[in-house]
């Protein structure tokens, strides 16, 4: 009796293992003679990709930029900054050439970066705020929505992202 | 008098010669009167058309350019070759742009700056390190500062030529050296400034000069009568033909200054034949013989252009270096005499080295493939002429290093998959696209196994069905739907559908094999054609159909259930743009070639900016690319996994149609999207699956690009769980014991007859052990 009570314990221990050890990290299975690695090949979550989308650090607060039409504006997400780095160069480009009104050498200036580090939320946001600068809703929307596809868990891009969205959906309905 | 005349003669024959010195006068009258009119004619042709005297520009056409950053994928040796296809010179000090220093994995250069369509580019003097296949070092000569970002002057890949075929680089008057000036008149015509478009003195010093040599040493042409013979005239050396020349040349300096002819003469001359490409003027001789702006050229160099007009095939540098020298000293001796230059500055320059960049002779067949597709995106904004004529600058997207790789793979990949065939002369043909996964960039294009070949562009023109590359819409309109997931369990049984038109359908699986239940992600891996019918009809082929035109294909498909398994013909570019869009997760960017266009002067006309519009859900494009990534792990695609072993992650898919006529193969990993299709162009079989053929031809072309393995994020919205190995229908035949994870959306979690996850009360797990054993 005692032989099957122990029995029935160590099965208990036992199965509890095989099914599912935590979130993300499955117990090796054999099938087929053959060890198939369960962890699936697509990582995760958080994903380490070549340019990491970093939390915020302190860096010198950008003044929020106001962008035409006067009226509306969009809550600038800071990108942790790092001046010899080439995404941070052309971004700095960016604002010059924002300021100067050069709207399309601002949005080339992004592509450039994009070209660079294509998975950089921050740099997919930029290129929203000028298309929507431009008022080419269409452009701005999309870019906007693969900001948020590359955000990941960083509330102030999700954030800003959201709202500048939204001011593309009215901007489009007023159309 | 008409009478008595009549009767003058009819009495007087012997009268007659008196008629002809009045006829000759009349003769000589109408004849003056001629020639004055020619002369007015000459007069006012010049006139007209030297005031409107504008060159025929080619349209140029330009690579992306190199950026350098640290990080930066590229390779020591590949960056020498870029800069040496620029015309950068190598020396032991780098002192001037267009100049560089390789020593091992460092590389000391100064570029030379460019104006591109977003602006200037400035020249800078920098240090570049290497660290195998990435920059590592990144440095300011001046100062010895970090540089973040260096772009270098882009390769011109192509012209769009005048009907002449010549090429020139106008250049202002005040961008004309002294020296060369000076240059062209001691050597050509050292009384340029004196005569009147023809100098008597000149001809008959060179007639004596010639007489003496016994063959020609000089020619009495002045700069005047050269440039109307090289504007205006052909070549036949008739008497009427000299006269007329003169004649033009006096109506020129008669209406125009000298500054104006010399200009325009330095514009025009002939200095060279680079392919098909006529090299016209200075300007464009110091690029292509010097790789440096005419203005950079030091007095040996100045010397060794203005001796080229004479001979221009004779005295190339590049082909005849010792002649070339020889005839620059010529010219210096000349300056010399003439007072232009010291005798010292005639020493130093005659004892200069001669140094011309290496430039590959011939330009070869350039990018025939590629350029179709940069004309066919041109046409919708510009005409032939403007292209032909205008000087456009046209910057384009392709990476001519990529360009070269995929070049210098294809053809020996190509024939390393070959079947022999009995009797069969033509070679199995090839096309490969590869784009930027996330912008839709082209980056490179074959159109055939053979590198410059300018037949059928395969890339862009066949038109073939897809096969098995459809299915990821299928599985995509799927999962979209919510109705399925990765562990959905779909039939993989034999199917007999009658179609509207009375036939019977009945698909098979390739190897003509069925394997009963199978899951959602299976079936996509393996490529089973049955499951995917089933899938198909329960998803409905409508929405498949509205699936690939979302992602981008743009044809109108029919919605017949054969689609399901790939009756649907699209081109490789097609295919790409497809793939793009997944490789993409869901946003469709349209595949582009040109990304601006330019006036000579670099003011931007039309700048083609990228695009993106989100045409599928994340979540479900996230699921399918893990069924992609499958097809190499556990897949259609598995025998490629050993090679690309430091790739993998990859996502992809093979495609073969009936009777192997077709091989494809496309798949994405982080940065690229590459497309191979294998066929024959008369659509005979091939032999080989897409795995056998396109898929070991795209493995070796990534793994010569260095494809980065694919690391996608997860949306929020993805939770990972454990479903049974085996797929069952019901939850008493479920097994636990072998499980796999996988990602499913929270809205759509795996059947309870199969998960894995939580499921029910330990006992029942314990009854899971026993039903193991």
């Amino acid at each position: 009796m005692m032989k099957s009570v122990w029995l029935i314990l160590i099965l208990g221990l036992l199965t509890a293992c095989t099914g599912n050890m935590g979130r993300g990290i499955p117990a090796p299975v054999e099938s087929r003679g053959q060890v198939i690695r369960t962890p699936p090949s697509v990582p995760v979550q958080p994903p380490v990709v070549g340019r990491v989308i970093e939390p915020i650090v302190e860096s010198p607060a950008r003044p929020v930029e106001v962008m035409p039409p006067a009226t509306q504006s969009t809550p600038e997400p800071i990108r942790p900054s790092n001046p010899t780095s080439p995404v941070s160069a052309l971004m700095a480009s960016v604002d010059t050439a924002v300021a100067a009104g050069q709207l399309e050498q601002a949005a080339a200036l992004c592509e450039r970066a994009l070209r660079i580090s294509p998975r950089d939320g921050y740099v997919w946001f930029r290129l929203a705020s000028v298309r929507f600068q431009q008022q080419r809703y269409a452009d701005a929307d999309g870019f906007a929505r693969r900001a948020l596809s590359f955000a990941g868990s960083d509330r102030g891009l999700v954030q800003a992202t959201d709202s500048l969205l939204a001011q593309i959906a009215v901007a489009q309905r007023s159309r | 008098m008409t009478n008595s005349n009549r009767k003058t003669s009819a009495r007087k024959p012997s009268k007659q010669p008196r008629w002809w010195p009045k006829y000759l006068l009349r003769f000589m009258l109408l004849g003056t009167v001629a020639v004055a009119l020619w002369c007015v004619w000459i007069d006012y042709e010049i006139r007209r058309d030297f005031s409107a005297l504008q060159w025929a520009l080619p349209a140029r056409i330009y690579a992306r350019p190199v950026e350098l950053y640290v990080g930066a994928h590229q390779n020591a040796a590949d960056f020498n070759d870029y800069l040496r296809r620029l015309g950068y010179i190598q020396t032991a000090r780098v002192t001037e742009p267009g100049q560089f220093n390789p020593a091992g994995s460092r590389v000391v250069l100064q570029t030379r700056g460019f104006a591109f369509w977003d602006g200037t580019e400035p020249s800078i003097a920098v240090e570049v390190g290497f660290d195998g296949q990435r920059v590592s070092l990144l440095r300011a000569i001046q100062g010895g500062a970090d540089v973040p970002l260096v772009r270098l002057e882009p390769v011109e890949i192509a012209q769009i030529n005048p009907g002449t075929g010549e090429d020139r680089l106008p250049i202002g008057k005040d961008e004309i050296p002294e020296a060369l000036v000076n240059a062209v008149i001691a050597v050509e015509d050292q009384r340029f400034y004196t005569h009147y478009g023809v100098d008597p003195i000149g001809i008959a010093r060179a007639f004596v000069a010639n007489i003496r040599a016994g063959e020609i040493v000089q020619g009495g042409s002045t700069l005047t009568q050269q440039l109307v013979k090289n504007l205006y005239l052909n070549r036949e050396q008739t008497l009427r033909r000299k006269i007329e020349e003169a004649l033009m040349a006096l109506a020129l300096e008669i209406h125009f200054s000298k500054e104006d002819i010399l200009y325009a003469y330095l514009n025009e001359v002939f200095l060279g034949q680079d392919g098909s490409r006529a090299v016209h003027g200075f300007a464009l001789a110091a690029q292509h013989y010097f790789g440096r702006p005419l203005q950079q050229l030091d007095l040996d160099e100045l010397a060794l252009l203005a001796g080229l007009p004479r001979g221009p095939s004779l005295y190339n540098p590049q082909r005849n270096p010792e002649r070339a020298t020889e005839r620059r000293n010529v010219v210096l001796a000349r300056m010399a005499a003439q007072g232009y230059i010291t005798a010292e500055e005639f020493e130093e320059a005659r004892g200069a080295a001669l140094q011309v960049s290496a430039r590959p002779t011939s330009r070869g067949g350039g990018y025939p493939v590629f350029m179709d597709m940069v004309r066919s995106d041109l046409a919708r904004d510009y005409d032939a002429d403007a292209l032909r004529n205008e000087g456009l600058r046209i910057f384009t997207t392709l990476d001519v290093s990529m360009q070269a790789a995929v070049e210098a793979t294809l053809d020996k990949s190509v024939a390393a998959v070959e079947r022999p065939t009995k009797g069969e002369p033509a070679p199995l043909e090839a096309a490969v696209v590869i784009t930027d996964a996330t912008t839709g960039d082209v980056r490179a294009l074959a159109g055939s196994r053979q590198s410059g070949y300018t037949g059928f562009n395969r890339a862009l023109l066949a038109d073939r069905p897809i096969g098995s590359l459809v299915k990821p819409a299928v599985y995509l309109a799927a999962l979209e739907s919510g109705n399925f997931n990765l562990a959905s369990v779909l039939a993989d049984d034999p199917i007999s559908m009658k179609l509207d038109n009375g036939d019977l359908w009945e698909p098979k699986n390739y190897e003509n094999t069925t394997s009963g239940d199978v899951y959602f992600h299976d079936a996509m891996e393996r490529s089973l054609n049955l499951a995917t019918v089933d899938l198909g009809m329960k998803v409905g082929v409508d929405r498949v159909a509205y699936m690939l035109s979302r992602l981008g294909h743009t044809d109108n498909i029919e919605p017949y259930p054969s689609i399901l398994l790939g009756a649907v013909n699209m081109t490789p570019v097609e295919v790409a743009q497809i793939y793009q869009t997944l490789a993409s997760g869901g946003f469709r960017s349209p595949l582009r070639a040109v990304e601006a266009v330019t006036t000579g002067e670099g003011q931007p006309l039309e700048r083609y900016g990228m695009e993106t519009d989100q045409v599928a859900d994340p979540a479900s494009v996230f699921l399918l690319e893990y069924a992609m990534q499958g097809v190499f792990e556990r897949g259609t695609a598995k025998t490629a996994a050993p090679r690309l072993d430091n790739q993998l992650p990859l996502a992809g898919k093979t495609g073969t149609t009936n009777d192997s006529r077709d091989s494809w193969f496309a798949g994405y990993g982080d940065d690229l999207v590459g497309v191979v299709w294998l066929g024959h162009d008369d659509n005979r079989e091939t032999g080989l699956t897409g795995a056998t053929g396109a898929l070991r031809v795209w493995t070796d072309i990534m793994l010569e690009l260095d494809i980065q393995q694919r690391q996608s994020l997860p949306p929020a919205d993805i939770e990972w769980q454990s479903v049974a190995l085996r797929p069952v229908r019901v939850a008493e035949a479920r097994n636990c014991l072998e499980t796999r994870s996988l990602p499913f959306r929270a809205g759509s979690l795996p059947d309870p007859a199969v998960s894995c996850e939580n499921n029910g009360s330990l006992m029942e797990r314990v009854f899971d052990r026993f039903r193991g054993w």
